[in-house]
């Protein structure tokens, strides 16, 4: 994958405030990111715009983050390989269960600090930190 | 210019008692002047010819004139950043004491009464992404009510002048808004989307209490133009859209004990602020 493709990563979150801490602190060290306030919204942009890394909440309407995830690992290749890091308040060991079910690469319980946020962008999109 | 036709004493006090019982604000002969100026304006506006066919008007709301009469009324001087003494407090003290008592619960309610052209919700918004760790963590929810609508429609356009940026370093500037004209700024889609515009008039109860109870509500030089009646109808709204526990903040120059011993004062170290006590309220 092209250096510049690398950095291309979609935050999907309802919370519009969460969106915007996300995405400032991810364009700060030179990523390009797409976003989504539900599961649904994220499937259609992902049609047109495919993307390094997807960054997904849990609790959202329309389509949660998992069911988002699952429904990612379902299409086509490589659409289908997108890695995925979900954020959740919920840090217990059944709901990191759910998240590997669902297919996600990476789980980080809320609050996330700017540093660890970008530590693991960067280790799941297999940029430099 | 056309000489301005004379207000007398009595109608001054007529118009004074209309906005009063509709808005809880106090003027007198004192305010003479401002008074005058602000119904001269509507009367050229409307095209009234005398003060009587104005105040005709005004009492059967032609044209939805009622509206516009306290639009006129309301002052909407304010800028992102003011006070910050008070966001400072609310990022250092008062979420932490809200989460400590909320427990598992992931909402936050913070509500800006009166929010004018939406400076102070925006700011408070800006103020948590910039310095409050757990932002991520918390469902926010940030409410912005006036009882002017003109400034409401401004506050959800999100465009601001130079004054009202004043006090925004140039990094937050860059970081939060888009220019958008000389001397004018926009500010960013999410912020804007993260913000709920609403009118309320706080002296009603029955426009108050739709809108929930809030774990802080910032209620700034607003009471200092309502008369004691009102002052204590308004305070014992504000105590009902509280949560048990929750604070609110008024200007520098306010005081709610004056008001009603509704209301534990707490002092912490950047702000005085208000409680609302966790148990049956006493007095």
């Amino acid at each position: 994958m092209a250096e510049e493709a690398k950095k291309r990563v979609m935050v999907v979150d309802d919370a519009a405030l969460v969106r915007l801490y996300y995405r400032d602190t991810l364009e700060h060290a030179g990523f390009h990111v797409d976003e989504a306030l539900n599961g649904l919204e994220a499937l259609e942009k992902l049609l047109t715009a495919p993307v390094a890394l997807l960054i997904v909440d849990i609790n959202m309407p329309q389509m949660d983050g998992l069911t988002f995830v699952d429904a990612v690992r379902r299409r086509e290749m490589p659409l289908a390989s997108t890695p995925a890091l979900i954020t959740s308040t919920e840090g217990g060991a059944q709901d990191f269960a759910a998240a590997r079910a669902a297919g996600a690469n990476f789980y980080l319980v809320k609050p996330v600090t700017r540093e660890r946020l970008l530590e693991v962008t960067a280790m799941l999109c297999g940029t430099a930190a | 210019m056309s000489e301005l036709p004379a207000i007398t004493e009595e109608e001054l006090r007529r118009l004074c008692d209309f906005l009063y019982r509709r808005t809880g604000m106090v003027f007198t002969e004192a305010k003479r002047y401002y008074v005058e100026r602000r119904v001269f304006e509507r009367m050229a506006a409307t095209g009234s010819g005398t003060f009587a066919s104005y105040f005709a008007r005004l009492r059967s709301d032609a044209e939805g004139e009622v509206e516009y009469f306290v639009n006129a009324f309301t002052v909407n001087e304010t800028y992102f950043y003011r006070e910050d003494h008070q966001l400072r407090c609310l990022t250092a003290e008062l979420l932490a004491d809200r989460l400590r008592l909320k427990g598992q619960e992931h909402a936050i309610r913070i509500w800006s009464v009166p929010c004018s052209t939406g400076e102070e919700p925006y700011s408070i918004a800006i103020w948590l992404l910039e310095n409050w760790p757990m932002v991520d963590k918390y469902e926010i929810e940030i409410v912005g009510s006036d009882i002017d609508t003109g400034v409401l429609e401004r506050a959800r356009s999100g465009v601001f002048g130079k004054r009202a940026l004043m006090r925004l370093s140039p990094y937050l500037v860059e970081k939060y808004f888009a220019p958008a004209g000389f001397e004018t700024w926009k500010i960013l889609d999410d912020l804007r989307n993260s913000v709920r515009f609403s009118r309320v008039n706080i002296v009603e109860p029955a426009e108050t209490r739709p809108h929930g109870q809030f774990d802080v509500i910032f209620c700034r030089n607003v009471l200092i133009y309502f008369d004691d009646a009102s002052r204590r109808v308004a305070a014992e709204n504000l105590y009902e859209n509280l949560a048990p526990g929750g604070y609110i903040c008024l200007g520098h120059s306010e005081s709610m004990s004056r008001i009603t011993p509704l209301f534990e004062v707490r002092r912490f170290a950047d702000a005085i602020v208000y409680q609302r006590t966790v148990g049956e309220p006493h007095g």
